[in-house]
């Protein structure tokens, strides 16, 4: 099956793949512990015991790089996760059912539209205090809105297709229509979406740690490692290079699966 | 017609009250004090009080709403807590710069993104697609204020060849100062707009009356110009609707790195300052020339395609 | 076709940005002296703010009774001369002939009317200074009478603050107290403002009246607001600035072999510190604040921290004030002593919170490195960074556990000092750490009058010998301001007391 996969998912599943057993295998696969700081070796450059050199604190960079890919992954699973969820329900049963529950949802859907992305994930954090599960959760308060819109405009499409007339003059209950034939037929670029919004998600959260209300240390973390290393980049370009190599090396993967999925799934794309 | 942009006119309000209510809420629950904010940490709890007072934050929550939104019925946005200075001001004075930012983007970005987006749907799958495609991926997952210091640091610092920061004074000084920002913005978005344009294209490429056209013989090229790109603005237009709307308040990280006087500026310093009119004043602005925006586009879009419902 | 012509669009667009700079040459000649800070100028009402940038702007616009001279001892200002009667509750200033910046003459009268309503708005955000003042009044146009009501010593390093900048009484009157601070004040200082552009910059110009006939030496100045020190650096490189305000202890290295940059060593009147909670466990408990503090291996963490442009603190007050004691022998490293107190405290595996400021990578690594220390003796650390807004909320409520600080102050003189940092029934708790020793109250408002140099000495080191026996705060280093210069200028420094000599700065014929 997966020979017939087109190149670029083939590629970019290697690449998340590849970051998934480092994320898992992390304690393993490094030297050091991410967490301790050696203040006799700081700033030392790649090469020797240091694959990546060290950080401002004697940090080892490989193996913060490596056990960063843990918060990532999960900030991007769970980024995605929660407003793919809330966005899917509430846009399944406006579509299909309509009336007043899709009119109040789409006025909510307007209103979180209108708000600049950035700025209201912002203003969440900063009233919820900065770190991880705080950023997912203003995130499922925001982002929800788009899958919801996506997946909406499709069931008012399949709503009305023969198969689910069908399944309705048969009687089904309309949950069963929903989950059994709507969503089948339109998640598919919902998923497409969902991989290039995870790297939007990561991206969002680096932007946060360069604000300073990004994870809160001494998480790893790609986005605050960037950030922190940005400071040293004329002393120590390794501090900020390496996990700026990661987040982007993880973001091409995640952005290959799309295209391709996208490809095979016959979306937006023959 | 008419009517149906009546009607959408008529959403607006909802949403407007909406959003007042909703940016109300998020500041009453945001800790943190303006008062304590602009005195400092050594200034007494008497004097907090009495800045407090002067405010008019210790009236009841829904009070203050009320004045709010009597307010607003006016036309008045209400005074900065911080600065004593009308919002309506404050968001005048930033608004030119973010405005000069954004149509900066735009004349970047759209030349750019049709031309990419056009060859790479011409050339589907030839190498020159998956380079667009490689180098757009690549400058999308890219952090952008990682990005925006490396240029800083490369052509200001070193070469010289741009400032660091600022607007700088009339319209050459202008698009000199912020060259630089505007190509960083412009970098993480062309990414997107290509690849949503070129499966744009793609869409139509397949469509039965391109099919039908190139079964009667017409050439390639001759399709493309008559119907493809024809039939290709609309997601076009759409695509620029969103982009403009982006652009209003996404600027944020370039606007501080490259230290633009931009709203974007202003809505963070807000922010962190719980100057909560400003919050508010903005809030309220950027969710009006969104919907307007995006009223503008649809409006547009039913011109050019009568059967887009509005 | 059509992309040939995009593509000339496009390099049109990149000539006509790119050549200016070369056709446009050099900027105005104007000596204009540029200062990028993180500190944001909140108001221009010199009572209103006790935030650094505001402090910093109100110095320029408004002259004082006394100032400081190059060594930053006090010699006249407005005031020529002045009497301290025997019992030190009577002041008398004789002033100088001089005007405000709309050529109003200013009079004792506005002298009075600055300190009285420094006393009397409610607004004022610190008004230790006058607390006790009686009255201030004119006994003719340039005589000033201040009455306090017992003993006060610290007065006369007190008027020379920024915050006793001397105001137009027509003018605040005429105005309103708000109105006649929110645009362009009427200013007796070196500076007038040309424009105040919030959230960005406040331009300045010369105050063509200023009483120091020749000052400023330059054509203006504009202190210029920008949050990331990335930036701030990159416009000092580019020449786009004179000095910045702020940098961090990661640019050191860089901006040291940087030939057009100077980094001066300038003593700063402030120290850092650790704050402990003492209304909460596990810190309410003395056995566990010792520990903290002897966990801490304070030289190596200064020597990582500062890169040795400072030392370590011996006492928790800052070095350069009257009655610091440099003899005060600080913390010993020991390790064994402090896993061994944790026991006996039970404290072992106790969950300890760091409250730190976002964005600051410098307060982050200080945080990193105590959170090592402190694991290394069973406390179970977690560092928690939030904005601004959000830390001094949870300082004022008393809501942390531990927090890592550093605090200024605005002259030589201990009494504003100790009544902010260690004495806990003078208002803000003793730096919201709920720290209550009656014994140091008692002396705090002992020093405040007395008026023997000797006794005042004892008097302040005994503060300091029992807040530190307390371990009422952990001190950690002395620093000076991590500023950077352009070597195009001359003559501009930041005084101990965070004041620019900014009238005396010019560019370097």
């Amino acid at each position: 099956m997966i020979a017939r996969w087109p190149k670029s998912l083939r590629f970019g599943a290697g690449i998340v793949l590849l970051w998934l057993i480092a994320a898992v295998l992390a304690p393993w696969l490094t030297p050091a512990d991410p967490y301790a700081i050696d203040l006799d070796n700081t700033l030392r450059p790649p090469g020797g015991d240091w694959l990546m050199g060290t950080d401002h604190v004697g940090r080892d960079v490989f193996t913060r790089v490596v056990f960063a890919a843990r918060i990532d992954i999960w900030m991007g699973v769970m980024g995605v996760l929660a407003p793919l969820l809330i966005g899917v329900t509430i846009g399944l049963f406006a579509g299909y059912f309509g009336g007043l529950f899709d009119s109040v949802m789409m006025r909510i859907v307007d209103i979180t539209l209108a708000f600049p992305f950035l700025i209201l994930v912002l203003a969440i954090v900063a009233m919820l205090g900065p770190g991880i599960t705080n950023f997912i959760i203003a995130l499922a308060l925001v982002a929800w809105v788009s899958y919801a819109r996506l997946i909406r405009a499709d069931v008012m499409v399949v709503k009305n297709a023969e198969y689910v007339q069908a399944a309705r003059t048969l009687g089904f209950s309309s949950p069963l229509i929903i989950f059994k034939h709507v969503l089948p037929n339109t998640i598919s670029p919902i998923i497409v979406y969902a991989m290039t919004d995870m790297v939007l998600v990561v991206l969002a959260g680096a932007s946060l740690g360069f604000i300073g209300l990004g994870v809160q240390p001494p998480t790893a973390e790609w986005g605050a490692m960037i950030a922190d290393g940005q400071a040293y980049i004329t002393e120590a370009w390794w501090v900020s290079f390496f996990p700026g190599l990661a987040a982007v090396s993880f973001g091409i993967g995640l952005s290959l699966i799309g295209d391709g999925l996208a490809r095979m799934l016959r979306i937006g794309d023959t | 017609m008419f009517l149906k942009v009546g009607k959408r006119l008529g959403h607006i309000l909802p949403v407007l009250l909406g959003i007042s209510i909703v940016s109300f809420g998020l500041i009453q629950l945001t800790p943190g004090d303006p008062a304590r904010m602009i005195l400092g940490n050594k200034a007494s709890v008497e004097a907090v009080e009495a800045v407090r007072e002067r405010m008019g934050l210790n009236e009841p929550v829904l009070q203050q709403y009320g004045n709010y939104m009597l307010n607003l019925v006016q036309g008045d946005l209400g005074e900065s807590l911080r600065y004593q200075q009308p919002v309506s001001e404050l968001i005048m004075q930033f608004l030119p710069v973010t405005g000069f930012l954004a149509l900066y983007v735009i004349v970047l970005t759209v030349p750019l993104t049709i031309l990419l987006g056009i060859l790479a749907a011409r050339n589907r799958g030839r190498w020159i697609d998956q380079l667009i495609r490689m180098t757009s991926v690549l400058g999308m997952t890219m952090p952008v204020f990682w990005l925006a210091m490396l240029m800083l640091r490369i052509f200001s610092v070193e070469l010289g060849w741009f400032p660091v920061s600022g607007f700088g004074t009339g319209f050459v000084g202008h698009l000199h100062h912020l060259f630089l920002p505007a190509v960083s913005v412009s970098i993480y978005l062309i990414p997107v707009l290509v690849r949503n344009l070129r499966a744009a294209l793609l869409e139509e490429m397949n469509a039965d009356y391109v099919v039908a056209s190139r079964s009667k013989g017409l050439p390639e090229g001759y399709i493309f110009r008559r119907h493809i790109l024809k039939n290709a603005s609309l997601p076009t237009l759409n695509l620029f609707g969103v982009l403009i709307t982006w652009l209003i308040g996404g600027t944020v990280i370039v606007e501080l790195v490259y230290a633009i006087p931009g709203l974007g500026t202003l809505m963070f310093n807000a922010i962190l300052g719980r100057d909560y009119s400003v919050i508010q004043g903005l809030t309220l602005f950027y969710a009006f020339s969104t919907v307007i925006i995006t009223l503008v586009t649809d409006m547009l879009s039913a011109l050019i395609d009568p059967r887009i419902e509005l | 076709m059509i992309f040939t012509r995009l593509l000339i669009c496009c390099l049109l667009i990149f000539l006509t940005t790119v050549i200016p700079k070369s056709v446009a040459g050099e900027e105005d000649e104007a000596d204009i002296i540029r200062i990028v800070s993180l500190y944001r100028t909140q108001t221009l009402d010199p009572i209103k703010s006790v935030f650094t940038g505001s402090i910093e702007a109100f110095g320029q616009l408004y002259t004082r009774l006394l100032r400081l001279d190059e060594n930053d001892e006090l010699i006249p200002g407005l005031a020529l001369r002045w009497e301290i009667s025997a019992d030190a509750t009577d002041y008398t200033f004789f002033l100088r002939k001089a005007k405000f910046s709309d050529g109003s003459p200013i009079t004792a009268d506005d002298v009075a009317f600055t300190l009285l309503r420094m006393r009397d708005d409610p607004e004022a955000a610190y008004s230790e200074t006058v607390e006790d003042m009686q009255n201030a009044w004119a006994i003719d146009d340039h005589t000033l009478r201040v009455r306090f009501n017992s003993a006060n010593i610290p007065f006369l390093q007190g008027v020379e603050t920024a915050f006793l900048g001397i105001v137009s009484r027509a003018d605040v009157e005429r105005r309103g107290s708000v109105d006649a601070f929110s645009d362009i004040p009427v200013s007796s200082g070196p500076y007038q403002v040309v424009e105040w552009r919030r959230n960005d910059r406040l331009i300045l110009e010369p105050n063509p009246h200023y009483w120091r006939a020749g000052y400023p030496l330059n054509d203006g100045a504009e202190l210029i607001e920008v949050v990331d020190v990335n930036t701030r650096i990159a416009m000092l490189q580019a020449g786009e600035v004179d000095a910045v305000r702020y940098i961090q202890n990661s640019h050191f290295a860089e901006l040291s072999e940087d030939p057009d940059v100077v980094l001066p060593v300038e003593p700063a009147m402030r120290v850092s510190v650790l704050l402990l909670n003492h209304d909460r466990p596990p810190f309410s408990d003395k056995r566990v604040r010792e520990a903290a503090a002897l966990a801490l291996d304070m030289d190596r963490i200064t020597k990582a921290m500062l890169r040795g442009r400072g030392r370590t603190a011996n006492t928790l007050l800052p070095e350069q004030l009257e009655f610091y004691d440099p003899d005060f022998p600080g913390w010993e490293y020991n390790p064994d002593r402090a896993r061994q107190l944790i026991e006996e405290a039970g404290a072992t595996g106790a969950d300890v919170t760091i409250n730190i400021t976002a964005p600051d990578s410098d307060w982050e690594m200080a945080a990193l490195i105590v959170q090592s220390y402190w694991g290394a003796i069973g406390l179970n650390v977690i560092i928690q960074k939030m904005d601004q807004a959000l830390y001094e909320q949870r300082l004022e409520d008393g809501d942390y556990d531990s927090s890592i600080e550093w605090w200024y102050n605005d002259s030589k003189e201990p009494d504003l000092a100790v009544r902010w940092a260690l004495c806990g029934s003078c208002g803000n708790r003793a730096y919201y750490t709920n720290y209550q020793n009656d014994r140091v109250d008692e002396l705090v408002e002992m020093g405040t009058a007395e008026m023997d140099p000797d006794r005042r000495r004892e008097i302040y080191r005994e503060i300091q010998a029992l807040a530190f026996r307390d371990v009422a705060q952990i001190p950690l280093y002395y620093f000076p301001w991590p500023n950077a210069y352009s070597t195009g200028i001359e003559g501009l420094r930041l005084r101990p007391s965070t004041q620019w000599t900014l009238e005396e700065a010019r560019r370097v014929p």
